[in-house]
């Protein structure tokens, strides 16, 4: 199956190490997860821009069992969502601070996208997030 | 903001609609208990208890199960108007699906048939066979379901991890401990041991029990995260003027409703610990005309302690922050001040996935009939908010009930 150009261009974004957020040409307002008009003015006139990669966590939580088909073997694995500063949302992965422990990790923590390799985007398309080192 | 919502039906009017029967089946694990076989005998005892037989149907909604498209089909293709022998004579049967708050708008489906006269006699039919069904099956399906798959299936999210995020948020938002959150739990579970048909009937759970069990998803412990399970209900509409010919003299209708549907993912929710509540309450009240401290029981969907709490504060019943702390003090249990959930709800009933609403729905409707076993019926219950919630708690649904005398 043909992936629609906004899912294949923003994945091809995380293989290269880039968080993309689409934006629109006309309204110049972003939009997360990427849509085919404009939420904000109808425009199908929508391009791209990198985001600057920081935010702040809304919440996540650490899956431990019952993981969907195919991702038995990443448990246990932390889910977030991230409010960029940007103004859009998004559901990323979170780096542990160890093997199986996101202990350090707390709602409302500001945190930052970390580029992992084409390969890994192949098998897991979605953005990774860490504790703001700044 | 002040929106006017009116409800084009005064109360006692002949087109108003009214709640007149229930019917229910034990929920749990019963893998030799056949789908339509279930939906059949749901029928008949609402049926019965309406006062009716299955001719005076002229409509049927369907709430959706999600454990087999094959059964669905069934659903969606009239399969029951047949078994109900009433093929030649229904007007339309067709299913109505918004998730866990399916059933509030297949009553706000129903209502309008019945108001406009597009249907006389409503039959609304649940039932879902997650308690038989493959257990990995069922959290895959689950993890396609308000989730979308180009952007966040690749996460590996699925409705535990949906659940637990909205917890950590709220518990974040309010400061309430895992003892607090756990408390939600025992409260719906000291209902369910006066319910006989709910999972957990014969079984009492206390904090420290949900807090020593293994951790799924932090911040969920496992006795916080829903049973699934088999169930089936059902419940009969119909008119004012059809009631009162019937000779019925009390009944149930809908002072008014309110709705918010405030996200599709749960990445796109602006805040966790407050989802769409506030306005659906605000459009709720500004239809009914009665507030929260009007109530005399709750049934608010719980598919885990956060979401009814998160609920319970939007809609006003508890302030701000304090969901948790109200259901630790008690004020949800039986003899309590504003008893909610009184059939068990979803985690201690059991979850019938879809049918977890309607079942707190029909329980509701059940109270304020004055037909809910003596051990556990609400004293003179005359005014229920139902509250639902459908996906990755995308809507919040609001249906403010109050029991009527018709005056045969």
């Amino acid at each position: 199956m043909t992936l629609p150009t906004i899912v294949s261009d923003f994945r091809n974004g995380l293989a290269a190490g880039k968080l993309l957020i689409q934006n629109c040409s006309d309204c110049n307002k972003p939009n997360m997860w990427p849509r085919y008009a404009c939420p904000h003015c109808q425009s199908e006139n929508l391009g791209w821009k990198e985001a600057a990669g920081t935010g702040t966590l809304h919440s996540f939580c650490v899956l431990r069992q019952g993981a969907p088909e195919g991702f038995e073997a990443d448990l246990p694995y932390a889910i977030g969502v991230v409010k960029l500063d940007e103004g859009v949302q998004l559901a990323v992965r979170l780096e542990p601070d160890g093997p199986g422990d996101w202990s350090s990790y707390r709602c409302d923590d500001r945190i930052e996208f970390v580029s992992t390799s084409a390969a890994e985007i192949e098998r897991r398309a979605c953005a990774t997030f860490r504790r703001a080192r700044a | 903001m002040s929106e006017q919502w009116t409800l084009h039906v005064p109360p006692g009017a002949d087109n108003d609609p009214v709640f007149v029967g229930v019917g229910e089946i034990p929920t749990g694990k019963f893998p030799e208990r056949g789908f339509i076989q279930a939906l059949t005998k749901v029928a008949l005892l609402a049926l019965k208890d309406a006062g009716m037989t299955p001719r005076d149907i002229d409509t049927i909604l369907l709430i959706p199960n999600l454990h087999s498209a094959a059964d669905q089909a069934d659903l969606i293709f009239s399969r029951m108007v047949e078994e109900l022998g009433i093929h030649g004579s229904c007007k339309s049967s067709y299913m109505v699906h918004s998730g866990g708050s399916t059933s509030d708008n297949a009553v706000r489906s129903a209502h309008g048939l019945i108001a406009t006269g597009h249907a006389q006699n409503v039959l609304v039919l649940q039932c879902e066979r997650w308690g038989s069904a493959d257990l990995n099956e069922m959290i895959t399906m689950l993890s396609k379901n308000g989730i979308p798959g180009e952007w966040e299936l690749p996460t590996g999210i699925q409705f535990n991890a949906i659940g637990a995020m909205i917890t950590r948020r709220y518990m974040h938002a309010s400061g309430s401990t895992a003892e607090e959150m756990a408390s939600v739990c025992v409260t719906l579970r000291n209902w369910a041991n006066l319910n006989e048909n709910a999972m957990f009937y014969t079984k009492p759970l206390t904090v420290e029990q949900i807090l020593a069990s293994r951790m799924v998803a932090d911040p969920l412990h496992s006795y916080e995260c829903p049973p699934m399970a088999d169930g089936a209900c059902a419940f009969v509409m119909t008119s004012t003027a059809n009631a009162r010919k019937r000779g019925i003299g009390n009944a149930v209708r809908l002072a008014g409703s309110g709705g918010c549907v405030s996200h599709y993912c749960l990445s796109q929710e602006r805040d966790q610990a407050v989802l769409g509540w506030p306005l659906a309450a605000e459009r709720a009240w500004s239809q009914s005309g009665w507030g929260p401290h009007d109530a005399d029981i709750a049934q608010i969907y719980d598919s885990y302690a956060a979401v009814t709490t998160i609920a319970l504060e939007g809609i006003g019943i508890a302030e701000k922050g304090e969901g948790a702390r109200w259901f630790a003090a008690g004020n949800g249990d039986p003899g309590g001040k504003l008893p909610t959930n009184t059939n068990g709800g979803l985690l201690s009933a059991g979850h019938t996935g879809v049918g977890g609403g309607t079942a707190l729905l029909v329980e509701g409707i059940r109270q304020l009939l004055h037909r809910a076993p003596p051990k556990r019926q609400v004293e003179d219950c005359q005014r229920a908010i139902i509250g639902g919630s459908g996906g990755s708690y995308m809507d919040a649904q609001i249906l403010l009930l109050e029991r009527t005398k018709l005056g045969a």
